[in-house]
């Protein structure tokens, strides 16, 4: 039964990701717009991909924890209040949250360009109660860019938080209740642990696709805001640099995965999960 | 180039002609292209799986022509909205082929890292006919990629400027048909800079700060802050392009300058967030029709040329058709169609008489047939060698991608 997944996983994940670590280790020689690779452990790519790039990796992961935070304070009251108090408009409100995801991930970010743009009444309103970032304009900087990773990622914050506080048996809060606890109490206690398992998925499901993204700071930032997943991009499609994007990309996995063990471990949510 | 006209020219009238048109190089570029193979998921493997549904080694397209007519379908990869409304239409009634019209080619260098394999391995790529810019097309040549156009079946290929025919990257244009040249220069909106721009410096204003784009793509960004520096783009040294990128490097890392587009400057201009861009003029006229502000000039120091150019991959699977197509396009009333749509400047000679019979304003406007000292203003790169592509880009790069 478990082959077809396994299959799966070695042909599309094993496979490319060895092919990469390979790459990354391989340096690029014969014709410039053919080059060949030539496997040889090659860990000056590494090095370089770090020393000169390392403003954008801690730029990325700067940006990518900034909107987890952001998605888990805005997600978990509209997740808490579909779960507990929306009552027969559940679904409506889940359908309201989800209904702005069936538009292209291009479109909407490309949306916010024209609602931030310098002469848009969004950037007139915040400069006329002395609100705008330094740069006296919204597009364009860091601010926009955690924004629009912040709203296109959300959804995936939402859904899983929301299923795990849907998960909670209210006899639990009651029983919280009937022992004297204040609400605060109860939250702390009671709901807030139980959520974990969703806190936990939520969080990953944002920050990984975030520290990784290029479009938004494509769009949304500027020459001051590039990401990581900018300088891969332009590695592998214009300078064709291959070993150097392959390392970069290795570095950016690396990074994740640790700081994944490291939060995983943090949370020790694995009794809960 | 058309004849000589210094007059000064109601732009407005002639961007009026455009309303409507969106400029290809407006549509999508830089990174969004590859925003978009992201969003649209396989559509550029759709390359692979067009037309030649088995994706495997086609054969080679015969050099020998037995002169029979083209028939047939024609698989044409043009850059987005640069062909004039019912140009294909005309075209397929009087050659009686059928026309699969993609305007699916964005950026020349993402194109090559997205062709090259199937076009190594000599697999068909989904196009009889791309239209690559000519730094690109010289690069197709010397790899081999391209099939010569049979002069038999290219009889209006007297048509051409004689300048673009002797052009350095392919002397006597066996390989490549110009098909569109235009002007790289500076794009400004009145309103919002408040005074006219005409140099390079004056981007550098600390009054624009975070009001600037530049081009990413490396000959289009570097040429005219090169002429600037009082470098020649026409014989360009390691030195003269890192110190042009050293320029950049410290304007950007002051915060002048916004953002490095691809074709996706204009809106930023138009809609106010950037006040000065480096721009291509077929665009600009067509801006002008919505925005009145927008002005085009080309830098007291000079600018560039582009020639976006017809080439024939040799995966072709219809290479009569494709010359047909040339041909066609060759003959300067068809190509006043084209002309009056793109408003960029033509690549054949003597277009006014055609020009004035759709409309004089065309013919008339600097843009499209821009003044002599205008043209003696403007420069072209010469055909690179891959190491200094390779080293010009990994230099503007290490700017623009970081």
């Amino acid at each position: 039964m478990i082959l077809p997944a396994l299959l799966y996983l070695g042909i599309f994940f094993v496979v490319p990701f060895f092919s990469l670590a390979r790459t990354s280790l391989s340096s690029s020689g014969g014709s410039v717009y053919l080059p060949t690779l030539s496997f040889n452990w090659d860990f000056g790519n590494y090095v370089d991909a770090f020393s000169q790039y390392q403003d954008q990796i801690i730029r990325s992961f700067t940006y990518a924890l900034a909107a987890t935070a952001l998605c888990l304070l805005l997600a978990f009251p509209l997740a808490y209040v579909i779960a507990f108090k929306a009552g027969r408009y559940k679904n409506l409100i889940l359908g309201l949250v989800i209904l702005p995801f069936f538009v292209t991930f291009l479109i909407r970010t490309i949306a916010w360009k024209t609602i931030l743009a310098d002469d848009g009444w969004v950037v007139s309103a915040l400069g006329a109660v002395g609100l705008l970032p330094s740069e006296g304009r919204l597009l364009s900087t860091s601010w926009a860019v955690i924004g629009g990773l912040t709203y296109n990622w959300i959804i995936f914050m939402i859904l899983p938080l929301y299923v795990s506080l849907e998960k909670i048996d209210p006899r639990l809060i009651e029983a919280s209740k009937d022992l004297y606890s204040s609400n605060r109490r109860g939250f702390s206690k009671v709901i807030l642990p139980l959520s974990m398992p969703g806190v936990l998925a939520g969080s990953l499901l944002v920050f990984i696709p975030a520290s990784g993204d290029f479009i938004n700071a494509d769009y949304l930032g500027s020459t001051q805001t590039t990401m990581i997943g900018n300088v891969i991009q332009k590695q592998f499609l214009v300078v064709k640099d291959y070993p150097a994007a392959a390392a970069l990309s290795m570095v950016l996995m690396a990074i994740i995965l640790v700081g994944v063990l490291l939060y995983t471990r943090a949370l020790g949510t694995e009794d809960l999960v | 180039m058309p004849s000589k006209n210094s007059d000064a020219i109601d732009l407005q009238l002639a961007a009026r002609l455009a309303a409507n048109q969106t400029s290809r190089r407006r549509f999508i570029g830089g990174g969004a292209a590859a925003a978009a193979a992201v969003a649209l998921g396989g559509s550029f493997l759709a390359a692979c799986s067009s037309g030649n549904k088995s994706g495997t080694t086609s054969g080679p397209a015969t050099p020998s022509d037995d002169g029979s007519p083209a028939t047939g379908k024609l698989r044409i990869s043009n850059w987005p909205l640069y062909m004039a409304d019912g140009f294909v239409a005309a075209f397929q009634t009087a050659t009686g082929l059928t026309v699969d019209y993609k305007e699916d080619f964005n950026d020349n260098e993402e194109w090559f890292a997205k062709n090259k394999e199937p076009l190594s391995r000599k697999q068909d790529i989904g196009a009889d006919l791309v239209v690559p810019t000519q730094f690109m097309a010289a690069r197709l040549i010397q790899l081999g990629w391209l099939n010569p156009i049979a002069e038999g079946r290219w009889t209006n290929k007297k048509n051409m400027r004689a300048d673009l025919l002797n052009a350095a990257a392919d002397s006597g244009r066996k390989f490549t048909a110009p098909y569109m040249s235009g002007m790289v220069g500076l794009a400004y909106n009145r309103a919002a800079t408040g005074r006219d721009i005409t140099k390079i410096d004056d981007l550098w204003d600390p009054a624009f700060k975070g009001k600037v784009s530049l081009l990413s793509d490396t000959q289009d960004g570097l040429g005219m802050i090169m002429l600037s520096q009082g470098n020649s783009p026409e014989k360009p040294t390691t030195e003269t392009v890192q110190k042009a990128v050293d320029l950049i490097k410290g304007q950007k890392d002051k915060g002048q300058i916004r953002r490095f587009t691809g074709n996706d400057y204009a809106n930023d201009l138009a809609s106010g967030n950037v006040a000065i861009a480096q721009a291509y003029s077929g665009d600009v006229v067509q801006l002008q029709a919505d925005n009145p502000d927008l002005k085009f000039v080309v830098p007291a120091a000079g600018g560039t040329w582009f020639v976006d150019t017809m080439t024939i991959p040799y995966t072709t699977q219809n290479l009569k058709a494709a010359e047909e197509w040339i041909n066609y396009v060759y003959d300067r009333a068809n190509y006043a169609k084209l002309i009056a749509h793109t408003q960029y400047v033509p690549v054949l000679s003597n277009m006014a008489d055609e020009l004035n019979k759709i409309d004089p304003k065309l013919a008339a406007n600097p843009l499209i047939n821009p003044p002599q000292s205008t043209q003696d203003n403007l420069k072209s790169w010469p055909a690179l060698n891959d190491q200094q592509t390779q080293q010009f880009n990994t230099a503007y790069a290490a700017v623009t991608g970081a």
